[in-house]
């Protein structure tokens, strides 16, 4: 008789004794086991997550040079943003980059996924090819790459020279700078773009099938059809990139030295927080911007969510 | 085969992580580790500097196995940042050098140990007056390892070449008139980089003019007209085209690899000409003094010295040993003889006539500008107080400000006094909370 039957015997209300069933005793050792196998996780989410969070948002509240004591000063860290010019220039480099790029680079993956949508031969290799960037995008060697791109003797001043026209040193340039470091952002198209593709292979065929009996365009299919179904895609691709791209540092990091120069044109919000940290040795500050720049992704977050009622559409 | 129960196999993994974790910690080591094996020493530069440093210690070990150096090696930034990060952890190598913009930063946060009561340090080699210079508010509690000054390089075979007379000694006035004939006479060669960034050429013109980078107080040591002076030299020059474009050089921080063999002479540190040499083996490159202005005031020449410390947190055993490589590292030619000059000219009198005669013909002119300039009188001169240690980054931020015409020189020199000023107040205020 197995303990299930057992208890269905046994008269409700009535006290447990004896030995545990042996089904309680499984369930609890497969509890066990399953706390064991997450616990690397938890341990990792607590230690090297949690903890320093909350670390950071006690420190934003102190003046923290990490050698001596840190101080407590209220909200002081926070007060003194608002009269830090660099602070906000930072913030407006930050902004622009994300409100430009993002949308960028969404449509063009996008467009690139609907190309390979349409059963290309050879797509695994197109698909690669284009993943490629992304892999290699924010690392240090791309970002020295776009110095030769981009410099004053670089590819595009060379290509300029053919037919006449003498470039700048674009990434020397503050009012060229960002732009060379937003196309670096959308070249790395790859990741939306698999992303894209598997949405699209989602979409049923027999819509566009009925859609050609109907006698639709392929600009009406793709407005009626593939844009709404593709909607969620679009949303996880957006929300995704917006936080990417708030957190981007290494190529600004690498193109300007550091600086986020020239002119601080290329003061993406992330430098600013390293330099206030580990050159200025102000981490209290420091962790201030961080929490700051938290609560902006999740507000802006937070509104895509609120919003993407108005316009994804998820079929049921 | 034998069966693994789930009990044992949990307590396999609990014992597996634990020892991971305890041979993790092992492995790190703390800063204070009796073990000779555990003396570390960090520093920064290029591979190349790096390979040379291994092969320098393994020579010191083959003499003296307790001098076993674990090396923490990482790029000028990186260095840095992971100064900052150990700094935190109270974890800071037993040998470090020293940024020159965090000297008094660290000093003033107790990162070093006095020397004074380190036994095996040998100053023997060393007059009083040398030691006076090495002192950090007056106590020696760094040991300094090279000898930098501020210098002109230049292509001595485009002099050659251009039938140029280079002469031995001018004002500031006369160079930049000789650096635009010389551009304008030139089709494709610059008479200079413009370089209003390097730091010890403004600071030696600061001292010519009676001013001085940092005062003895730990603030400012120049007024806005000393900073305004020597960005209109600067901007005069390159408005007259007689330096490359901002572009062309890739920043007001000249790129040596983009113009370096287009320009004629180079302001900078001396100890430059030792790796940059190297990028242009068909050139040959010589130094000469800064051009000194008629009005100079006396002991207007000056040293600087790159440093490095003994972790204050280090152990009385380590500490000793660190003597020694201290010894190894600045009073022993076999040293220099594996790494050369490009940390500067020896800090050691004795090393500096050892090394001549192994010098290569760059190292020779370095050493020779180097030796002047410390047999001259120099007033003192003091090193970068706590809170501003960005002030090259404030200052190439203010070039850029001007040279694209974003700010006045008035307005962007002011504007860069303003910012290092606030940079120390903060400092001066988060010690005195503390």
């Amino acid at each position: 008789m197995t303990a299930a039957l057992r208890a269905k015997e046994r008269p409700p209300g009535s006290p447990s004794v004896g030995p545990s069933p042996p089904r309680r005793r499984g369930r609890r050792s497969q509890g066990l086991a399953a706390h064991a196998f997450m616990s690397p996780w938890l341990i990792g989410l607590v230690l090297v997550t949690a903890a320093p969070m909350l670390a950071s948002l006690y420190l934003s509240f102190t003046d923290y040079n990490i050698m001596s004591t840190p101080t407590f000063v209220g909200f002081d860290n926070f007060e003194r943003m608002v009269g830090d010019e660099r602070f906000w220039a930072s913030t407006r480099v930050t902004s622009l980059y994300v409100l430009v790029s993002v949308p960028l680079q969404l449509v063009f993956a996008l467009m690139l996924a609907l190309v390979l949508d349409r059963g290309l031969r050879g797509l695994s290799i197109y698909r690669s090819a284009y993943y490629l960037p992304s892999l290699l995008g924010t690392s240090v060697a791309v970002a020295v790459l776009w110095k030769q791109i981009f410099g004053h003797d670089g590819l595009v001043n060379q290509a300029l020279a053919l037919i006449g026209i003498q470039g700048t040193n674009w990434l020397q340039n503050p009012d060229s700078a960002l732009w060379t470091l937003i196309i670096l952002n959308v070249w790395t198209f790859g990741s939306p773009m698999v992303i894209f593709l598997a949405g699209l292979r989602q979409i049923p065929e027999e819509l566009y099938e009925a859609a050609r009996v109907d006698g639709a365009s392929q600009i009406r299919m793709f407005r009626h059809i593939t844009i709404p179904l593709l909607t969620p895609i679009v949303f996880f691709n957006l929300i995704l990139q917006t936080i990417g791209s708030f957190q981007a540092f290494t190529q600004a990091h690498v193109i300007s030295g550091g600086t986020g120069g020239p002119v601080d044109s290329t003061l993406f919000y992330t430098l600013y927080i390293y330099q206030q940290a580990f050159v200025n040795f102000d981490m209290g500050y420091a962790s201030a911007l961080a929490w700051v720049l938290l609560l902006a992704i999740a507000v802006i977050t937070a509104l895509h969510f609120t919003l993407s009622k108005y316009w994804v559409f998820y079929g049921d | 085969m034998r069966h693994l129960s789930r009990r044992r196999l949990f307590m396999g993994a609990g014992a597996a992580a634990g020892a991971g974790a305890l041979a993790a910690c092992g492995g790190v080591g703390g800063g204070g580790g009796d073990s000779a094996s555990n003396l570390r020493y960090a520093f920064w530069g290029n591979n190349v500097r790096q390979e040379n440093y291994q092969e320098a210690f393994d020579l010191m070990a083959e003499g003296n196995e307790d001098l076993a150096l674990k090396v923490e090696f990482a790029e000028y930034s990186a260095f840095q940042e992971r100064m900052t990060t150990q700094m935190a952890a109270g974890n800071v190598s037993d040998i470090f050098w020293i940024p020159s913009a965090q000297v008094m930063t660290y000093y003033s946060n107790g990162l070093y140990r006095p020397l004074d009561g380190v036994e095996s340090l040998d100053l023997s080699d060393y007059a009083d007056a040398d030691i006076q210079d090495f002192l950090l508010d007056g106590e020696h509690n760094t040991m300094p390892f090279g000898v930098f000054v501020p210098v002109i390089r230049y292509n001595a075979t485009f002099v050659e070449e251009d039938g140029v007379d280079w002469p031995e000694s001018w004002d500031w006035d006369a160079f930049a008139e000789f650096a635009k004939e010389y551009t304008a006479e030139s089709e494709d060669r610059w008479g200079v980089a413009y370089a209003a960034d390097a730091d010890l050429p403004f600071e030696g013109w600061l001292r010519q003019r009676g001013e001085q980078l940092w005062s003895e107080g730990g603030r400012i040591g120049y007024t806005q007209e000393g900073l305004e002076s020597w960005i209109a030299w600067w901007e005069d020059l390159r408005e007259a085209g007689a330096t490359p474009t901002i572009g062309e050089q890739d920043g007001v921080g000249a790129s040596w690899e983009d113009v370096g063999d287009r320009c004629l002479a180079w302001f900078s540190n001396s100890n430059h000409i030792v790796d940059d040499a190297t990028m242009f083996p068909d050139f040959e490159f010589a130094l000469s003094h800064l051009p000194v202005d008629p009005s100079a005031s006396d002991g207007h020449q000056f040293l600087y010295f790159p440093r490095q410390a003994i972790y204050a947190e280090a152990s009385d055993a380590n500490a000793e040993l660190a003597g020694e490589v201290f010894n190894f590292t600045t009073g022993d030619v076999e040293m220099l003889k594996v790494v050369g000059l490009t940390m500067g000219a020896p800090v050691n009198p004795r090393v500096a006539e050892e090394y001549v005669e192994f010098a290569s013909p760059a190292e020779t002119a370095m050493l020779e500008v180097v030796s002047e300039d410390r047999e001259a009188d120099r007033s003192p001169r003091f090193e970068a107080p706590p809170g501003s240690s960005t002030w090259r980054t404030v200052m190439t931020r203010t070039l850029e400000e001007v040279t694209t015409g974003s700010s006045t020189i008035s307005e962007a020199a002011a504007a860069m006094i303003e910012e290092i000023n606030q940079g120390i107040d903060r400092a001066a205020s988060g010690e005195e909370d503390a």
